[in-house]
């Protein structure tokens, strides 16, 4: 493309590589190297002057590195009179923390974007944000790409009985996404949640005293709203259900409401299914079924046990209780030091599913699993927007396969950031079959090899395709739809 | 009492050197408050601060640990962010050693500023005011460059009285000469040599690229003195010692250096090992790890009494000029 230059960070000259090819184009000349007391050298090695530069940055191992390179690229581009400059990141680094989590906690992602801003960018494209709402932390434009038409046309071609599949959502915070996949794909969809405290029948107690109603009438607007807020809507899906159990003793004619209302809003995701629920006959089977949809199961040290497993000395629920709840304020508990100790030193404890995988490893502490929706004999897609540590994955994936008796089990994410040995960790977990992920985040050769389990899907075209269409000025939006065969 | 409340300092320290933070503390007479900061597995950089700033002047103190500067820039980027989310009054960057000072000039096509992105990346994450120690300055101007990127308030606080009095305490002024290695650094040379009243020479050098010395010529008369070579920075230490065997072989007694910031990346160890050079006195700018245990010749000069000093100046809104001809006791 005339007048364009496309610039690679150092994190992912393989990826940059592609997205030329695909446009025709070689990549700029750089030259990125260290200073030795460790500061970041960039050297433009071709003219820049009223180009349209796009630089080429996704994420690496040492993440603060690979920000400030890409500042000082797109810095030395502006100065370099660059006429437009976009930065191109496959994986937004630090998109986990884009909201003020704890006290005083920083809102790191909107920093970032202010950075970019500053240093020069004025257009940002990127692939599947952790939050699609960080989208408004930019002043400049951004084009947020979506992997999920390339992730379902894989599945279609691929998985041979992916008609009778179920999507699931290993956290009640992910299941838009999941939605989203299994709308598309018309499919079914479950979801699993974590409970930190073991639910053995004396929350359904508490439970049974509400009007059903009230306890059913939130959730709608929990599970697709509270994206993030995993604590409260975990507590908030898995009340209703201990309720649900009793439900059955219920005369029929008041529990006919509540049994339409739950699994039209759980489990169908297609217009067609939402038909089909309204028939009244369809309304039985399912409140028959629903008892059975809803499967418990206990996970110690991150594994499903048998519930003759003994118990382990600590549960969760105990630890927590044990402390008076006054004091048990989140940053007094958050900064005594040997409960930090206990988080092994990395992760929020209350951010999400990724950052509690520490406490699930934690042989102290029993959780319990919930799987909701029926999985039985069918394929699993158990899908999230990146996979970084393994434990909730196996976890779920041991919860469909043992409890749900699901028959395959697919993780798939889009980016592949695999933490320490996640990738391993997957690949000899007996319960997961195969993972699918895109090549938004690099993925070392040698890593990539050695599990036989993985698939990566090239994110190249699609970059390209967007890079073009911003160059000539068209539209994007061609690129979010989903391509039939 | 007036149901006003003080405000008071809340010194925060960055995971780059916690020393400096403590020794700055104590001189302050509070404690460091207290954060958590860690990295994910991924390694994003996570910083929580663990006690109310509210309505607080907070100062953070972040230096820059050598072969590790982006993961203490970037840290120090989101303490202040955190702060200032968490409403802050005003948030001070204390940087003894400010990164990326050396890149303050396009000096060759497309060459990035990068000192003055990193001095628009501190105003983006909310800093208000910034303290340094010995800018660098190689070319007199860029510590007015560096001043200049920043709309905010920097304050450069010199090590130079700090250098002065350990001369007087240990050297006899009059047996020694004071030496710049290079024509930018004359003026911090002359400005000491001037205070002690003693001699002054310069040494030429041609530097073909950066971390890499040319031919050396010396300028002035160090015969049978004790030679200080004065600089802001030791890198590599290349510089210096080829300067001291230059200096050697004019007939100096003995060689010292006296640097601000003892960076001594790469071979710098055995650089100072196997040269000339009777000692390095450098401050604390730099956390200096093993370092010292590594070398007998380093020499450390505590800097914390005119950082303290500062802090607790900027916070009473006193002059901090005074600085910058004495050193706290």
């Amino acid at each position: 493309m005339r007048g364009t230059l496309i610039f690679s960070g150092s994190s992912c000259p393989a990826l940059t590589g592609k997205v030329c090819e695909n446009l025709g184009m070689t990549p700029a000349d750089a030259e990125l190297t260290q200073f030795s007391n460790g500061e970041t050298s960039v050297r433009i090695l071709t003219s820049v002057r009223e180009k349209d530069v796009f630089v080429v940055q996704s994420g690496s191992p040492k993440i603060n590195d690979t920000i400030m390179e890409l500042l000082i690229m797109i810095s030395a581009c502006k100065g370099g009179s660059a006429s437009k400059i976009t930065a191109v990141l496959p994986y937004f680094p630090y998109s986990r923390q884009s909201k003020k989590k704890s006290h005083r906690g920083a809102i790191t992602a909107r920093m970032l974007a202010n950075l970019l801003g500053v240093a020069g960018v004025k257009h940002i494209i990127t692939v599947d944000l952790h939050a699609s709402q960080m989208q408004g932390f930019f002043k400049c434009p951004v084009d947020n790409l979506h992997a999920e038409p390339l992730i379902a046309r894989w599945i279609r071609q691929n998985v041979p009985d992916w008609k009778e599949a179920v999507v699931v959502s290993k956290n009640a915070g992910g299941t838009k996404r999941v939605t989203s996949l299994a709308d598309a794909l018309k499919l079914n969809f479950g979801m699993v949640t974590t409970d930190k405290k073991r639910g053995n029948g004396n929350m359904t107690g508490s439970m049974l005293l509400n009007p059903i109603d009230a306890v059913l009438d939130p959730i709608g607007e929990q599970v697709n709203e509270a994206v993030e807020h995993e604590e409260p809507s975990v507590s908030n899906i898995t009340q209703p259900i201990a309720g649900t159990t009793s439900l059955a003793r219920r005369p029929n004619g008041s529990s006919m409401h509540s049994a339409k209302s739950l699994p039209s809003r759980l489990r169908s995701s297609t217009s067609a299914l939402d038909g089909v629920d309204e028939e009244g006959e369809d309304g039985v089977e399912y409140n028959d079924q629903r008892a059975h949809e809803v499967t418990q199961a206990r996970l110690v040290q991150g594994h499903i046990v048998p519930d003759d497993f003994e118990s382990p000395a600590v549960s969760a629920a105990t630890s927590v209780a044990g402390d008076d709840p006054m004091t048990m304020s989140h940053a007094s508990s958050f900064f005594a030091p040997q409960h930090h100790a206990a988080l092994g030193g990395s992760g929020d404890a209350a951010e999400s599913s990724d950052e509690e995988e520490e406490i699930l490893k934690d042989p102290k502490v029993e959780h319990m699993v919930t799987l909701v929706g029926d999985v039985k004999n069918r394929t699993v897609f158990i899908v999230d927007d990146m996979i970084d540590k393994p434990g909730s994955w196996i976890a779920a994936a041991e919860t469909v396969v043992k409890r749900g008796l699901a028959k395959k089990v697919y993780c798939i994410a889009t980016h592949a950031v695999f933490g320490a040995d996640c990738l391993e960790q997957l690949q000899d977990c007996d319960c997961i079959d195969h993972i699918l992920v895109t090549n938004s985040y690099p993925i070392p050769e040698e890593k990539a090899r050695n599990a036989s389990k993985l698939t990566v899907l090239d994110l190249s075209y699609l970059l390209a395709e967007a890079i073009r269409r911003n160059h000539y000025g068209e539209s994007i939006s061609p690129l979010f739809q989903h391509i039939m065969e | 009492m007036s149901g006003e409340m003080a405000n008071e300092v809340k010194l925060i320290s960055g995971r780059s050197h916690p020393e400096l933070s403590e020794k700055v503390a104590k001189r302050l007479g509070i404690e460091v408050a207290r954060t958590i900061s860690l990295n994910y597995s991924n390694q994003e950089t996570s910083f929580t601060v663990g006690e109310s700033v509210r309505d607080e002047d907070v100062f953070i103190i972040q230096s820059t640990t050598t072969g590790d500067v982006n993961e203490g820039l970037m840290e120090l980027l989101i303490a202040i962010s955190a702060c200032r989310t968490a409403s802050a009054r005003r948030i001070t960057a204390v940087i003894p050693n400010f990164p990326y000072a050396r890149q303050d000039k396009k000096d060759k096509s497309r060459a990035p500023i990068s000192a003055r992105l990193v001095a628009n990346m501190l105003q983006t994450a909310g800093a208000n005011h910034i303290v340094t120690v010995d800018l660098h300055a190689s070319q007199v101007r860029s510590v007015f460059a560096i001043q200049g990127f920043f709309s905010v308030p920097v304050d450069n606080l010199y090590a130079e009285p700090s250098f002065l009095r350990y001369i007087r305490e240990n050297y006899k002024p009059e047996d020694c000469v004071i030496v710049s290695p290079d024509a930018g650094g004359a003026k911090r040379a002359t400005s000491i040599a001037d205070h002690l009243n003693t001699g002054f020479a310069l040494i030429h050098k041609e530097r073909p690229r950066p971390n890499v010395v040319g031919r050396m010529v010396l300028v002035g008369n160090v015969e049978d003195k004790i030679a200080i070579l004065v600089d802001d920075m030791a890198d590599t230490c290349g510089t210096l010692v080829k300067a001291a065997s230059v200096l050697k072989e004019n007939g100096a007694k003995a060689v010292l250096a006296l640097v601000t910031h003892g960076i001594l990346s790469g071979k710098a160890i055995e650089n100072l090992n196997g040269s000339v050079l009777e000692a390095l006195i450098c401050t604390n700018t730099v956390p200096l790890g093993d370092k010292i245990e590594r070398c007998p010749k380093i020499r450390v000069i505590d800097i914390s009494p005119t950082i303290a000093e500062a802090i607790r100046r900027t916070h009473n809104g006193e002059s901090v000029s005074y600085l910058f001809n004495h050193a706290p006791v």
